[in-house]
C-alpha cells in the first residue's frame, strides 16, 4: 500500500501542496484530476523523491528509497526514455536495472502497437513516442504505475487502444495512477477518481459510489471546482455588448 | 573481460565524438609541451660562447632552474582537465535534452547510475592527462639533467620542482 501522509510541497513561497493524505491500494486504476498547476506532477514527483516535500510517503510502511523504488514507475508528458536509444536499447537498459522487467509483455505491447524496435526513439511521432513511454512504464515490473498526463498529443482511436490494453493486460496487484484531463474518456476504466485543487486534495471518490449517486465525474467535478456554467455565456455577452 | 565504455558514459550520448576531442585536447596539449625543448635549446645555446669559432662555456653561467625553463608548458593538460569539469555538467544536463530521461536515471535502484555515467569518462580523461603530464615532467627533467653542463647547474632542482607544484 502507497500511503501518502499530510504531504506538503512549497515552492518560494507558493504552495504547491497542502498536506495532502490519500492512501492507493493494490490492483486499483485511480485517476487524479485537477486544473493546470493543481498540483498533479508536484504529487507525483513527491511521491518519486524528485522534491523534497513535508510530511511522510510510505511503500508497504517504507519511506520509499534505493530499496524499493523499482516499485515505482512513472510515464510521463515530458518523457523520461533516452531519445538516441532505439526500443531495443530500452528494453537491455530496463533489464539490467529492473530484474522484474516484464518482457513478454514489453514484446506484446510493441507488436500491438507497431512500434519499430530498431529505431531511435527520437525519429517516433508524438503519439509513438507516448505510447513508448506508457509501455516502458507498464513492463518495469512495478507495483504502483504512475502516469502523469501520459496520452497528451495521442489521437483519440489511440487513447482507446491504450485503455483497452490498460484493462486487459494488468494484474490484480498492480495500481495505476492516471493524472489526466480526459474525465469522460478514463471514466470507464477508472475504479476510484482523486480531484485536486490549488494542492489539495478536495475530492476522493469510488466510481461505485458515484454511480451509485446517478451522477457522472464531469457532474461531481463541477460541483467540486464549483464550475459556473453561465460563466461563458456571460463573458461573451459581456465582450460583444455594444458601448 | 572487455570494458564498453557505452556503459560509463549518459545513454545515446555520441561517446565517440567525446574521445576523439579529449584525444585531440592531449595531443595539442603533447605537442605544445614539446616548447620545453626549444626553450631548453635555447638556454643551453646562451651558456656558450664562441671563441676562435669554437664553442666555449661562459665562465659562470648557469642554466635557469629546471621549473622555469618548463615554464607552462605543461599547460594544456591543465586546461583538458577543466574542460572535463564541463564536460561532467554536459553529461548531467544531456539527460534533459529532448526528453527528461533524468527522472528515469534518478528513479533507478542503484543510486550511482547516474553519477557514474555523468562522471566516469571525464575522470578516466583527467587522470590520463595527470599520468601524461607526469610522464612528460619526469622526462623533460631528465633531458635537462642530460643536457646540461654539471658545471653550470644549480643544486637542488628536484627539490625545487616538488616545491613549486607540491608546496613541499
Amino acid at each position: 500500500m502507497l500511503e501518502i501522509n499530510d504531504v506538503s510541497k512549497n515552492y518560494k513561497g507558493y504552495r504547491a501542496l497542502k498536506q495532502a493524505t490519500l492512501t492507493l491500494p493494490r490492483g486499483e486504476i485511480i485517476g487524479l484530476f485537477g486544473e493546470n498547476g493543481a498540483g498533479k506532477t508536484t504529487l507525483m514527483k513527491c511521491i518519486l523523491g524528485f522534491l523534497n516535500y513535508k510530511g511522510q510517503i510510505t511503500l508497504d510502511g517504507h519511506p520509499i528509497s534505493r530499496k524499493n523504488i523499482a516499485r515505482l514507475s512513472f510515464a510521463t508528458c515530458e518523457h523520461s526514455f533516452f531519445p538516441n536509444l532505439t526500443a531495443s536499447a530500452h528494453k537491455a537498459f530496463y533489464e539490467l536495472h529492473f530484474p522484474t522487467f516484464r518482457e513478454k509483455r514489453f514484446n506484446g505491447l510493441m507488436t500491438f502497437f507497431e512500434l519499430p524496435t530498431h529505431k531511435a526513439i527520437r525519429h517516433f511521432s508524438v503519439g509513438q513516442k507516448n505510447q513508448f513511454e506508457v509501455i516502458l512504464a507498464l513492463c518495469q515490473g512495478a507495483d504502483y504505475i504512475l502516469m502523469d498526463e501520459p496520452f497528451a498529443g495521442n489521437d483519440v482511436f489511440n487513447r482507446a487502444d491504450f485503455y483497452k490494453v490498460l484493462l486487459g493486460i494488468l494484474e490484480p496487484t498492480e495500481t495505476v495512477l492516471l493524472s489526466t484531463h480526459l474525465l469522460e474518456e478514463v471514466e470507464q476504466i477508472i475504479g476510484r477518481a482523486i480531484l485536486i485543487r490549488k494542492g489539495e486534495i478536495v475530492g476522493d471518490i469510488s466510481i461505485e459510489a458515484l454511480e451509485d449517486s446517478g451522477k457522472t465525474l464531469i457532474d461531481i467535478v463541477k460541483e467540486t471546482y464549483q464550475y459556473k456554467s453561465d460563466r461563458v455565456v456571460k463573458a461573451l455577452s459581456d465582450l460583444t455588448d455594444e458601448r | 573481460m572487455t570494458v564498453k565504455i557505452g556503459d560509463y558514459t549518459p545513454m545515446g550520448i555520441d561517446y565517440r565524438q567525446e574521445m576523439k576531442w579529449i584525444c585531440i585536447g592531449l595531443c595539442i596539449s603533447t605537442l605544445y609541451s614539446f616548447g620545453f625543448l626549444f626553450s631548453l635549446s635555447n638556454y643551453y645555446h646562451a651558456l656558450f660562447t664562441t671563441i676562435n669559432q669554437k664553442r666555449v662555456l661562459i665562465k659562470g653561467a648557469f642554466m635557469p632552474d629546471f621549473v622555469e625553463v618548463l615554464g607552462q608548458h605543461l599547460i594544456g593538460f591543465f586546461i583538458v582537465s577543466l574542460c572535463m569539469i564541463a564536460l561532467v555538467i554536459y553529461h548531467y544536463f544531456y539527460h534533459y535534452q529532448d526528453s527528461k530521461s533524468i527522472y528515469l536515471m534518478r528513479r533507478l535502484p542503484n543510486r550511482w547510475a547516474l553519477l557514474k555515467r555523468c562522471v566516469s569518462l571525464p575522470l578516466f580523461s583527467v587522470l590520463t592527462a595527470i599520468l601524461m603530464a607526469l610522464f612528460l615532467l619526469l622526462f623533460y627533467f631528465g633531458i635537462y639533467f642530460w643536457v646540461t653542463p654539471e658545471a653550470c647547474m644549480t643544486p637542488n632542482q628536484w627539490h625545487k620542482l616538488w616545491h613549486i607544484y607540491l608546496g613541499v
